[in-house]
């Protein structure tokens, strides 16, 4: 039997290779994806060892909780003159005194580089002379800071800003901005940044002063003698500084954290990407099973012929799978090549974004060819199933007869079976959505996915009156007519073929108007709640290390055409059990420059240990005014607090605010990520802005922007979310794009002898172009008019789901969805471009010819 | 349209009463080796109103003979006029306009589109031509094909006979020229093969349509005013009005 399956693989090659295709890209997304990440995890994991390969142990400030890796460093600060102590430890052959803030530093043309706010951190860190060989960086050129006039900056930065060794750089620290000598350039191990951040080095006291505080640091770092481990010198120095508030860690934990943090921020992104290569590959196994189901239906007379010659109803199934497998094998394979080239692209689309990955070589691992092949089989062996088992049903005496090829549809059982897989995904996406199940993710993903082969088995039902109305457009014309017709008589293979656009379209609706929604509410957010006039952004977000100094915010205040200005706090806090950001804001400018919906209370009158809550937490942990409220703080440990206040604009400040105090108090980083203003009445808006704009120029990395301007930025961010996301989608539309021309293809093939009738009774080549243009437009169009009103729905659904998130108003993009159904035409009369090619091309006597 | 004019003139008796000529046709295929002439240098007229057969064993040349007629291949060399257009001369797309506008076809099967009615199918000429059909004509085409209430069936709702009258119909729809049929009857139980018969011989009879038709069915021929022989690629014999048994003589005379 298995030179009858090669047999077959090789009289249809066409065919199969672009089902081959289908399987090869989804394989390849997600080889690349595996192969990217795998080697990133691989350098950074080697760059962290050699970060502590001379540092025995650390000595830092105990956290009393872990704020999670989207995190920056959120500890309290340690004294610096603890040096002497540990110096006295036996053992210790050298020390590193670890200092880390926020400092960015200003190109030469006079703009701040990197951007905190949507890209990596701008870092200030100390250089502890003496103790250069436990040092992270390498001098690239010149030499370490030594007096409070100079730094060091690290290549990636210097290439970006075009600074050189002898520069003056402008340096934004939570001080005064002021100018440096740059005396070296540094290099991070291997790499000419950590992870693309910026780093500028001072020196020790320098770097107390502008990062941290005078006599206050991060960590201490310890070098041991030969022959104490880091075990032993770690408790050594727990016994002789003997102080509950600190920790020893050896340099293998902390060398383990830092890895740790690299892998689950890279989870995040692993996760992100092999969705869509998940859904790809769903993708893909529609047009599999398309593909199968013609060719079975196509070799109907053969199959028979076989089952007629003696070959068993396994063996004809087994020929088919085997197929399949085949199949499977070679486009996995080759994906697998190409996901290696792909993981290229990834290296250098990131670098793009400023996330420069050291250069070395890709790592394949065992596990990414393993999964590449099984999924690859797996994907083609589940598709071919059903086909595969009709044709082990294909009674022998059809080899005899002249049968119709594709048989009828079973129109009971096909909607009972179709309306159950779409109840049970409807109800699978609910429960994810609304029922608050522990990982609701997979719920919404397997609803999807249910809901989308519901589509698909119910399809062939309404895949006839639908392409009746939808090619009624098409039915003026002469060629219309037919195209229409030939797109409707055969409702299965239709309606397979559209089912994979309709996911991919269903999707791009999804998150059109999910974004779409997003953007609504958020303008919606600014309108109702934003007083102020003018926002000050760009420096960085909350939870972040880099930020304003608070003098900007002192220096709007002082303007005379500035009525009232004030800056924003965030910090990491852990209230009943969960963690997250808070902002911190100062009471007494609240009322000026936000509508925060206040319900109970007096945010104005807010003390040092009060805190505001939305009413939601108010009602879900029945909590009311002059309640006390524990808060967790990363540097200070659990403080109480008392409500004062309870607001609703939940979607502006989150659950919980707190006073500006408060903040002082317990936040590890001082600085705002965004300052408001308002502008004194009877001030102009041109007037206010120059005054403001003024001030500004002292702080490169500041964008002054009005209600309007800050509406668009927030827009453009989700736009450009939007725009990857489309990306990413675009593959699993070009694999259902491949289908339909697929599918066009095998029915060109299939009415060879019909379309030679039609060419030598008098159908012009270009008539015969419109007719298979017009059927495939019409199958896509079919896809996509399912693919909206499924994705509208879902968005709708996910938009509900997340009303408690911010996202309070639904808006469906009708126009970017009209233009999905124009790029749908499209496509179809590019999916047709080959299969027309093909039978414009037929050799009219050939196909005539009954011989 | 230009294609009017051309039947109007070719209507004209004076002008012409060939329909259709072929001069020192040859037709190769292959090369070296595998080399087949297939035609071999045939030159035949076939009159204005005349039903002219071609009989032949296989491989004798017939089909190619009617497929370079007919416009749906090329000679090697010689020349085909139809309405004293030489073909040779034309492309691909002013030779499906002859096809559409001055031909007929009948072939053995696969004859009607299946997504079309039976009305559909018969107008699909003038619909690819974008003209307007003359429902006069059509009336009376269906009517003397016995079709009329077939009209809004599909082609697998037909029978066999019903289908071929329907391809009959399309056939005639445009007023052509000629009709090729190609072994018409190939297909049909010997009852609805002589209704197809009858039928071919009316249209010939009383609307003086001029139809070339391949077979290999001696009694099929006999139908005709001409029968043209062929062996080798070569016409071999020409029988006026035959009857069945000449035709027979005949064949078993050339087969020795």
């Amino acid at each position: 039997m298995w030179r009858v399956t090669l047999r077959g693989l090789f009289a249809h090659k066409v065919r199969y290779a672009l089902t081959a295709l289908a399987v090869l890209l989804g394989v390849a997304f997600m080889a690349g994806t595996f192969v990217f990440t795998d080697t990133i995890k691989h350098t950074f994991d080697g760059l962290f060892n050699d970060v502590y390969r001379n540092t025995s142990a650390v000595v830092r400030a105990k956290q009393p909780f872990t704020p999670g890796a989207n995190f920056s460093n959120q500890r309290r600060l340690i004294d610096a003159d603890l040096v002497t102590k540990v110096w006295q430890v036996p053992g210790v052959t050298d020390i590193s005194v670890g200092v880390e803030g926020y400092a960015q530093l200003v190109g030469r043309d006079g703009d701040a580089i990197g951007n905190p706010a949507a890209g990596a951190p701008t870092l200030g860190e100390a250089w502890t002379s003496g103790a250069d060989r436990m040092e992270p960086y390498r001098f690239a050129e010149g030499r370490p800071p030594r007096t409070h006039n100079e730094v060091a900056i690290d290549k990636h930065s210097a290439d970006v800003g075009n600074l050189e060794v002898g520069d003056r750089v402008t340096v934004l620290t939570k001080r005064q901005p002021r100018e440096y000598t740059i005396t070296g350039i540094v290099r991070w191990g291997t790499a000419d940044s950590p992870l693309g951040a910026s780093i500028t080095l001072f020196d020790l006291a320098t770097a107390e002063r502008v990062l941290a505080e005078p006599g206050r640091a991060d960590e201490i770092d310890v070098a041991a003698a030969p022959g104490v481990s880091q075990e032993q010198m770690a408790d050594r120095l727990r016994a002789a500084l003997a102080n509950p508030r600190l920790e020893v860690v050896t340099a293998t934990k902390v060398t383990q954290e830092g890895q740790t943090s690299i892998h689950q921020a890279l989870a995040f992104f692993d996760a992100f990407l092999l969705v869509f290569a998940g859904i790809a590959l769903f993708v893909g196994s529609f047009l599999i099973f398309n593909t199968f189901s013609i060719v079975v239906a196509q070799r109907m007379r053969e199959l028979a012929l076989l089952r007629a010659v003696g070959a068993s109803r396994a063996q004809v199934i087994v020929s088919v799978l085997g197929e399949s497998l085949l199949v499977g094998l070679v486009a996995s394979a080759v994906g697998l090549g190409v996901g290696v080239g792909l993981a290229v692209g990834l290296k250098a689309l990131l670098a793009a974004f400023g996330f420069a990955i050291p250069s070395s070589g890709l790592l394949v691992t065992f596990r990414t060819v393993l999964a590449s092949i099984v999924v690859g089989v797996t994907i083609s062996l589940a598709a071919a199933l059903m086909p595969a088992w009709k044709a082990g049903r294909i009674a022998p005496v059809a080899a005899m007869r002249d049968v119709e090829v594709g048989g009828e549809t079973r129109k009971v059982r096909r909607s009972v079976c179709g309306a159950a897989l779409l109840a049970v995904g409807a109800g699978l996406l609910l429960v994810g959505l609304f029922a608050g199940v522990p990982h609701p993710m997979t719920y919404v993903g397997a609803g999807a996915a249910t809901f989308f082969v519901g589509i698909a088995v119910a399809g062939p039902l309404i895949a006839r009156p639908l392409c009746r109305v939808i090619g009624a457009p098409l039915s003026w014309r002469r060629t219309g007519r037919l195209a229409r017709n030939n797109a409707m008589r055969n409702p299965k293979r239709t309606a397979a073929s559209a089912a994979a656009l309709t996911i991919g379209v269903a999707l791009v609706a999804v998150i059109s108007v999910m974004a779409a929604s997003t953007k609504s509410s958020i303008a919606s957010v600014v309108d109702s709640s934003m007083r102020a006039d003018f926002v000050v952004t760009g420096a960085g977000q909350p939870g972040g290390m880099s930020g304003f100094s608070p003098t900007l915010a002192r220096r709007l205040e002082a303007l005379p055409e500035v009525a009232s200005a004030t800056g924003i706090r965030s910090g990491a806090v852990r209230i009943s059990g969960s963690t997250s950001v808070v902002l911190a804001v100062d009471p007494r400018h609240v009322d000026d420059l936000f509508d925060i919906d206040l319900r109970q209370g007096d945010l104005t009158e807010m003390g040092s240990t009060g805190i505001a809550i939305s009413q939601q937490i108010a009602d879900a942990d029945h909590l009311g005014l002059g309640d006390r409220l524990p808060v967790a703080f990363t540097t200070s440990g659990t403080h109480d607090f008392t409500v004062q206040a309870i607001y609703g604009a939940r979607s502006l400040a989150g659950d919980y605010v707190l006073p500006v105090a408060a903040a002082r108090r317990h936040f590890r980083s001082q600085l705002d990520f965004q300052v408001y203003a308002r502008l004194a009445p009877g001030v102009a808006a041109a007037t206010g802005r120059s005054a403001i704009d003024q001030v500004l120029s002292g702080y490169p990395n500041a964008t002054l922007m009005d209600r309007t301007e800050y509406k668009h930025a927030q827009e453009a961010q989700i736009d450009q979310l939007l725009g990857l996301m489309y990306g990413l989608l675009g593959l699993a539309l070009l694999i259902a794009l491949i289908g339909i021309a697929n599918t066009l293809a095998l029915s060109i093939y299939e009415r060879t002898h019909e379309l030679g009738l039609l060419r030598a009774v008098g159908m012009t080549r270009r008539q015969l172009r419109a007719v298979v243009r017009g059927e495939s437009v019409v199958i896509a169009l079919l896809g996509t008019v399912q693919g909206l009103v499924a994705g509208v729905l879902l968005g709708w659904a996910v938009v509900t789901a997340l009303e408690s998130q911010g996202v309070t108003r639904l808006s469906v993009p009708v126009s970017q969805l009209a233009i999905v159904g124009v790029l749908a035409v499209l496509a179809g009369v590019v999916a047709a471009a080959a299969p027309a090619r093909r039978a414009t091309h037929l050799d009219v006597l050939r196909a005539i010819s009954h011989h | 349209m230009t294609t009017s004019v051309v039947r109007d003139e070719a209507r004209e008796p004076v002008a012409s009463h060939t329909a259709a000529r072929i001069v020192d046709g040859v037709k190769i295929y292959g090369e070296g080796a595998t080399l087949v002439r297939a035609l071999d240098g045939v030159t035949a007229d076939f009159a204005t109103g005349e039903f002219c057969a071609v009989m032949g064993p296989s491989g004798s040349g017939k089909s190619t003979l009617l497929h370079c007629l007919a416009g749906l291949d090329h000679l090697t060399s010689g020349q085909v006029l139809i309405d004293d257009v030489d073909l040779s001369r034309l492309n691909d797309k002013a030779m499906t306009l002859i096809r559409r506008d001055r031909l007929g076809f009948v072939f053995q099967s696969f004859n009607l589109v299946p997504t079309l009615t039976a009305e559909e199918n018969i107008l699909l000429p003038l619909t690819l031509a974008g003209r307007k059909p003359d429902r006069g004509w059509f009336e009376a085409l269906v009517t003397s094909l016995g079709i009329g209430d077939r009209l809004r069936h599909r082609p697998s709702e037909l029978s066999g006979g019903q289908q071929q009258r329907v391809a009959m119909g399309r056939a005639l729809i445009t007023r052509p020229a000629l009709i090729f049929a190609d072994e018409p009857t190939g297909n049909l139980d010997s009852r609805a093969a002589n209704d197809l018969l009858e039928q071919m011989r009316a249209t010939v009879d009383e609307l003086g349509q001029t139809v070339v038709m391949v077979t290999h069915d001696a009694h099929g021929a006999s139908y005709a005013d001409r029968l043209l022989f062929l062996a080798d690629g070569q016409v071999v014999e020409e029988l006026h009005a035959p009857d069945k048994d000449t035709i027979l003589d005949t064949i078993r005379k050339l087969g020795d």
